[in-house]
């Protein structure tokens, strides 16, 4: 620290660039973060927020509940396994909504909607307002970011492209469902308008897209030993199963990867130059008795002082970012995928330091005597 | 023994097939108090020789021995403490460190042990009062002249109170007058501290401040001069 934080000083504007890029950088990392874990909960929310162990799918539809229909019926045989201490019924649809009676001003919606049988535990808790109750089939429950469209408790929507009328009885959170926000319906109402063709269903009787299942230590095996024309994911693989959710995520995770390794580059190389240009120094330090634990502590501490003001800087600007970001922007911080984020910058900042180290162990005080220059 | 010895110390470089002979059979002895000067001319192993008194080259044959201690019987890890605790170096002017006042540099020796307590700021600020340098302690070495800076560096040399001072070619960038300045200043430090010294120059002039002096040519080390030292 004596070194270091003496050098901080007297060579200022040096590391204040180096810094600023360590801030830029961070602030990209944190805002991509913020960005995927947006996007993510956008299309997965739904998913993301149940309490479900495992999804049963239609065999082939590779997870994915578009593809997928089943018989609700299933969950009877499914909850009689080992093991499985609940079953739930699932069913999506892409929907477009706008207020009864509507004039042009009204704004259409898009929307998921999600049939579910009122009381599983599929059924999110709500806000404010009441809950779905089986056989009120045009009751609805959504989320509440509706309400900057304008809906309100007691508002009926007509759902596009079809007779159906479903009225607002209740709120609940960040439920959104393939990008789009999640008005949950009970399963009568939503075959009614999923399966509106005739045939549309295949004849599968009380089809449904998806049966979540609770349960620890459930085994595969046995559920499709059990059950013909099935296929089973875990909760993971049934979000990874969603349109687009992987591509994305996949793409915003290679974008941090690649921040992590420039980063990597950028502090390897400017202190890897800085410390070839003070060979003679340390030679000298070291003819005078500085050990290299010394010396190596210098570089590492300088290293682990500017990574933790660049990105503490860092974060400061994301959260600047975010409170100026426009409103539905996919963008949602999680302080604890910020912290990891942080962690692994310094850690990646602090291991790139690790080459200049290596060369300071190297050189050799010999080289301090018999040069004048 | 105190002070340091050389006994039949040899360096051997090997120049494709043949060895070359940098310092051949040295022998010497400086005690506390003496003020050693090596002259010679150009590649006549004078930095080679102070290296090795310096711990910071092996000899290929013989004994270096600083303070009763043999240093072939110690690691590298030992030989840097020795080197902290035993020697002072003043090099030549470029060797303070460009980012450090003068009152760091000496603190930045006493870092390197550990901690820095009160009286080792104390120590530092009377060293550095001794060479002159008290209205200094904050300047930077760039804004310090030549012969600050090696009065700077002999203030660094006795930081961790060596038993023995190397300085190599400490006048080299100085001007005749600020020479004479600068190893009086040593010479007169030294014995009052009760020093071994050994001092490699090319500049005659400033033997008349040594108590011995020593001639190597090719490797070869004879005694020369020995004299009573003017301080
Ligand atoms: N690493 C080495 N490998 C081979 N030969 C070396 C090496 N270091 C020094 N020498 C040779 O040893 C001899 C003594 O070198 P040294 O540096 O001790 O001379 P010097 O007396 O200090 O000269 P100068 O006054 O020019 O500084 C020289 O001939 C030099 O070429
Ligand atoms: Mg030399």
């Amino acid at each position: 620290m004596f070194l270091a934080l003496r050098e901080f000083k007297h060579a200022k504007l040096r590391f204040i660039m180096i810094g600023m890029i360590l801030v830029l950088i961070s602030w990209l990392v944190f805002i991509l973060s913020g960005l995927g874990n947006g996007l993510s909960a956008l299309s997965a929310a739904t998913f993301k927020n149940m309490d479900a162990d495992y999804v049963i799918f239609e065999e082939g539809s590779r997870h994915s509940m578009l593809r997928s229909v089943i018989s609700e019926d299933l969950s009877k045989d499914l909850k009689r396994l080992e093991h499985v201490n609940e079953a739930a019924p699932m069913g999506s649809q892409t929907a477009v909504v706008l207020r009864e009676n509507a004039t042009s001003e009204d704004e259409k919606i898009d929307v998921s909607l999600l049939g579910i049988n009122p009381g599983t535990f599929l059924e999110p808790e709500v806000i404010e307002g009441e809950k779905l109750v089986q056989g009120n089939d045009q009751e609805v429950i959504v989320n509440d970011v509706l309400k900057n469209q304008g809906i309100d408790l007691g508002d009926t929507l007509e759902i596009e492209g079809t007779d159906e009328i479903i009225k607002v009885v209740g709120f609940v959170e960040n439920e959104s469902f393939n990008h789009l926000p999640a008005i949950f319906m009970t399963m009568d109402a939503w075959r009614k308008i999923h399966f509106a063709a005739p045939g549309s269903d295949m004849g599968v009787i009380n089809p449904v897209n998806a049966i979540m299942l609770q349960g620890e230590d459930i085994i595969l095996e046995d559920i499709n030993q059990s059950v013909e024309g099935i296929e089973t994911a875990t909760k993971q693989e049934a979000i990874n199963g969603i349109p687009g959710y992987t591509a994305e995520n996949g793409t915003i995770m290679m974008m941090l990867g690649f921040l992590l390794a420039i980063s990597a580059f950028v502090i390897t190389v400017f202190f890897y130059v800085m410390t070839l240009q003070k060979t003679n120094q340390f030679g000298i330090l070291k003819a005078i008795g500085a050990g290299n634990g010394f010396l190596g502590r210098a570089v590492v501490s300088q290293v682990f002082l500017l990574a933790v003001i660049s990105i503490g800087v860092g974060i400061l600007l994301t959260y600047g970012t975010a409170m100026i970001l426009p409103e539905g922007m996919p963008f949602a911080l999680d302080p604890k995928l910020v912290i990891s984020y942080a962690i692994v910058l310094l850690v990646v900042s602090v291991l790139s330091s690790l080459l200049s180290v290596r060369k300071i162990t190297k050189i050799d005080p010999l080289q301090a005597i018999g040069r004048v220059e | 023994m105190k002070g340091i010895q050389f006994e039949n110390v040899s360096k051997y470089y090997q120049e494709g097939e043949r060895k070359f002979t940098a310092l051949n059979q040295v022998s010497i002895s400086v005690k506390p108090g003496e003020f050693a000067a090596v002259i010679g001319p150009s590649g006549s192993g004078k930095s080679t020789f102070l290296s090795i008194a310096g711990a910071l080259l092996q000899p290929s044959e013989g004994n270096v021995i600083i303070n009763g201690t043999n240093l072939s019987d110690l690691k590298p890890r030992e030989l840097s403490k020795l080197r902290l605790d035993q020697i002072g170096f003043v090099l030549q002017t470029s060797n303070l460190v460009p980012y450090l006042t003068v009152f760091d540099q000496l603190l930045v020796v006493k870092k390197m042990k550990g901690s820095i307590t009160k009286e080792d700021k104390h120590f530092a600020k009377d060293l550095l009062d001794e060479v002159d340098l008290a209205d200094k302690l904050t300047k930077y070495p760039d804004q310090l002249s030549g012969g600050e800076r090696q009065r700077t560096a002999i203030a660094r040399a006795l930081m961790n109170n060596p038993n023995i001072i190397l300085a190599d070619e400490p006048t080299a960038s100085l001007d005749t007058q600020r020479a004479f300045e600068i190893v009086e200043l040593m010479a007169s430090g030294l014995k009052a501290r009760n020093k071994a010294a050994i001092m490699v120059t090319h500049d005659e002039r400033l033997l008349k401040y040594c108590d011995k002096v020593y001639q190597i040519i090719d490797g070869n080390l004879t005694l020369l001069d020995e004299q009573i030292a003017i301080r």
